[in-house]
């Protein structure tokens, strides 16, 4: 029987020799990736090329609600001023992320999310996009992050290192929490279908109809952890722009 | 409960990076076991403030919506 991880492996579609000692074969995570950016891109791209209407369609309503919700929190976490230039990059992520999530959903495809390393990198990325935004909105000043206000003088040298750790600790537990989320989910429709698949037919129905309900769950838990990778985002841009 | 698997992971993740940070110390300036036992406890002091600090801002969030259903 298969291992219920058997379809978290990465294995090459097309195998492209080497370049310089970098392995750019085409993998199935790469396809899932490419499929997720074409559903994102595709979409917006239809809604505009068939013009925008005063009176939207059904894709243009599903667009323009989801732009304003993301909008909406923009907003919300950082501030309508400086907010503005954020939403682009926030409502990219967001529906990237969430895309990713939906597709790793459909049975037989790849659940990109689940890698820690696309997940690494997102939250990695981000955390270096917060110190170049801070870095550069407040100069040297950007330091007084790691002194909370209203902490008496003796205090600051336990502070700064305490500060220094919880810094650190945000992108993996923004990387984590998707990843681990994702690939448990997962692990336990593999599980309960494996179940299904070798048990006789009068008991096999049963974990049956839960992968269906789990599936369902799978779906609320795509759409929430996409809200909170886009959250926490949010909340780190607001946290270095305010500086308290 | 999502919320709930969110405080866990920033209390993990911080004490773990508080056990790295002070692992790399013992290595760097060869004063085992001081730095693993003091970035242990600096990195439960910092999830627990994570913790703390998340714990808030949702209940903030809560008292606003309220506020917001009253009027």
């Amino acid at each position: 029987m298969e291992s219920p991880l058997h379809h978290f492996e990465v294995h090459n579609v097309i195998t492209i020799p080497p370049i310089a000692g970098l392995d750019i074969s085409i993998n199935n995570a790469v396809v899932a990736m490419w499929v997720g950016l074409a559903i994102v891109a595709g979409s917006f791209l239809l809604a505009v090329s068939r013009g925008i209407s005063p009176i939207p369609g059904k894709l243009q309503s599903i667009l323009e609600i989801s732009l304003e919700f993301i909008r909406s929190m923009v907003y919300e976490f950082i501030g309508e001023e400086e907010g503005k230039r954020y939403v682009p990059f926030i409502a990219s992520l967001f529906l990237f992320i969430l895309a990713c999530n939906l597709i790793g959903l459909i049975p037989g495809s790849y659940t990109i999310t689940s890698q820690l390393a696309v997940t690494a990198a997102f939250a990695v990325g981000i955390f270096f996009m917060t110190l170049v935004i801070g870095f550069g909105k407040h100069g040297m000043h950007f330091l007084g992050i790691l002194v909370p206000p209203g902490v008496p003088k003796i205090m600051i040298p336990l502070m700064v290192p305490i500060e220094i750790i919880s810094m650190l600790a945000r992108p993996i537990s923004l990387a984590v929490r998707l990843f681990a989320n994702m690939t448990a989910g997962h692990t336990v429709l593999a599980v309960l279908f494996g179940l299904a698949m070798t048990g006789p037919l009068w008991l096999g129905w049963l974990p049956f109809g839960f992968t269906i309900v789990i599936n369902g769950l799978e779906i609320a838990i795509a759409f929430i952890q996409a809200y909170i990778f886009t959250t926490l985002t949010c909340v780190y841009i607001g946290d270095v722009i305010k500086l308290h | 409960m999502q919320i709930a698997f969110r405080l866990g992971t920033e209390l993990t993740v911080a004490t773990f990076i508080g056990a790295i940070l002070g692992y790399g110390v013992d290595r760097f300036f060869g004063v085992r076991p001081w730095g693993l036992a003091l970035g242990v406890i600096l990195g439960g002091a910092a999830g627990s403030l994570n913790v703390y600090r998340a714990a808030m801002s949702l209940t903030i969030e809560d008292e606003n919506t309220e506020d917001d259903n009253n009027f």
